[in-house]
């Protein structure tokens, strides 16, 4: 085929328009103020004990859910109040522990091939959309929460919000 | 110790100038108000300040420099501080690293860099005497890698208190050197209090407590306010025969111990020595605490032996 004929590759615009995203504070969970500039400072200007967080809306977490942020290792990272207060430990004794000292997977009968640290890891890589997982804390039965899973950041990472108790 | 500059203070000695923030531009390099700075010293113990004279807090800006970038890198303020933390303790490890391969420059080079984070106090208290301790314990007091890094932290701790500016206060300190010489693990404690007092501004003299002959002319020279006995291996009765000397000389004198265990605490209250903590930085705070309070006390006991009864009765006392 002569090279005049042949269709030049183009550029092909994206058909899904960009996914809106939310940004929260890592510690409190709240939405920052609309004044606040977020280019100058990531602190979060309410509680000032977290940096501000985007992340996809559908696993955004509200300021009453607690949450936790891993990254690719599966290492935390952040652990909000909330979490502190249902976990049972502080941010800065969790923070560089590894995940699975704290929640492990809920569903040991569940056939699904997505284990939570394959979600997880794909979250961190940015490569995963929110999805719903079960997961219960690590040496108790007995209680299990639905959990969302998405990806957050910068850096980019995995969000673990956690959602009702089952 | 000089301190310049109204916007940023600086703190130098001759040969390290460590540059030291106010809370207001801390926070400012941090993008935070000052009261989240003091939140994060609660809550994550750092950044850890220092105290100017007026207790006012004075952040080092290499520790506020590298949590400015660990705070750009991190998801929480947590790992932030963690990160930073890293960074500071890396100037130890290469430390001993340099050390225990009889690596001079490496080892003058791991202490500059934490030099350039840390005042002098918290580079001798956070970085060389820890490494010092590491060594020891790994290799042990008969080692090559314990004989180089004692030789090398002995002739760093001695440069640096050539270093220190002249005395500005009136407290002379005499410390009797129980330690067992170079090799001993207490010897480096105790060129660090050396140091640390002679850049607190105070007159030194360190001495073996095996020299007792010709000591009067030594405390003739000097006038010591307090004693210090500083060093574990010399025998009692040899540390007890120079502090005699050393009292029947120069009179009863506030005596203190470093580093020095009291086998028999009874005595050691008996006769009034104080133990001073481990850490040189807070065993030098002591000790000038402890001279200041006793110059505090003598000066008014002088004052009440020489000054004349009032004639005149005063106001206040008058209808008592």
């Amino acid at each position: 085929m002569d090279a005049a004929q042949r269709s030049p590759f183009r550029v092909v615009q994206d058909s899904l328009p960009p996914e809106p995203v939310a940004i929260f504070c890592g510690h409190c969970g709240r939405s920052p103020e609309s004044e606040q500039d977020t280019t100058a400072s990531r602190v979060c200007a309410k509680c000032g004990l977290g940096l501000l967080l985007q992340t996809p809306v559908p696993t955004a977490p509200s300021a009453s859910d607690p949450f936790l942020v891993v990254d690719g290792s599966l290492t935390i990272c952040a652990l909000s109040r909330q979490a502190e207060k249902l976990l049972g430990t502080t941010e800065t004794d969790a923070v560089n522990r590894h995940i699975a000292e704290f929640l492990v997977p809920g569903d040991a009968e569940d056939s699904a091939t997505e284990t939570l640290a394959a979600l997880l890891t794909w979250a961190a890589r940015g490569e995963s959309p929110s999805k719903s997982v079960v997961v219960r804390p690590t040496n108790t039965f007995g209680v299990r929460y639905w959990a969302r899973v998405g990806p957050c950041g910068p850096p980019t990472a995995a969000l673990l919000v956690l959602a009702d108790a089952r | 110790m000089c301190v310049r500059g109204s916007r940023t203070a600086t703190k130098c000695s001759d040969s390290w100038t460590v540059r030291y923030l106010k809370t207001s531009e801390a926070a400012t390099l941090l993008n935070v108000s000052p009261n989240t700075l003091r939140a994060w010293e609660r809550r994550f113990g750092y950044p850890k300040p220092q105290r100017s004279p007026g207790k006012h807090r004075l952040y080092t800006h290499g520790e506020i420099v590298a949590l400015r970038e660990s705070l750009q890198e991190g998801l929480s303020i947590s790992s932030a501080v963690s990160r930073a933390r890293e960074g500071l303790s890396a100037d130890a490890d290469t430390l001993v690293g340099a050390l225990a391969s009889f690596d001079r420059e490496r080892a003058d080079g791991a202490l500059e860099a934490a030099l350039a984070l840390r005042s002098l106090e918290r580079s001798v208290e956070e970085v060389l005497l820890p490494s010092l301790e590491e060594l020891h314990e790994k290799h042990g007091p008969e080692s090559a890698p314990w004989a180089f890094a004692a030789r090398w932290s002995s002739d760093w701790l001695k440069r640096a208190q050539r270093l220190a500016p002249a005395p500005v206060r009136e407290v002379s300190l005499l410390i009797g050197d129980a330690s067992q010489g170079e090799l001993d693990p207490d010897a480096a404690a105790i060129r660090a209090l050396e140091l640390l007092c002679a850049r607190g501004g105070a007159r030194l003299l360190c001495l073996s407590v095996r020299g007792v002959a010709g000591l009067a002319d030594a405390l003739g020279r000097l006038q010591p306010d307090a004693v210090v006995l500083a060093g574990g291996y010399a025998r009692d009765d040899e540390v007890a025969r120079w502090a005699y000397a050393v009292r029947s000389t120069a009179g009863p004198l506030p005596v203190t111990l470093y580093r020095r265990e009291v086998l028999r605490p009874l005595r050691s209250r008996t006769t009034g020595a104080r133990l001073l903590p481990p850490s040189p930085t807070h065993a030098q705070l002591q000790l000038m605490e402890l001279v200041e309070s006793d110059k505090l006390v003598s000066a008014r006991e002088r004052s009440v032996v020489t000054s004349p009864t009032p004639l005149v009765p005063r106001q206040g006392s008058a209808g008592a």
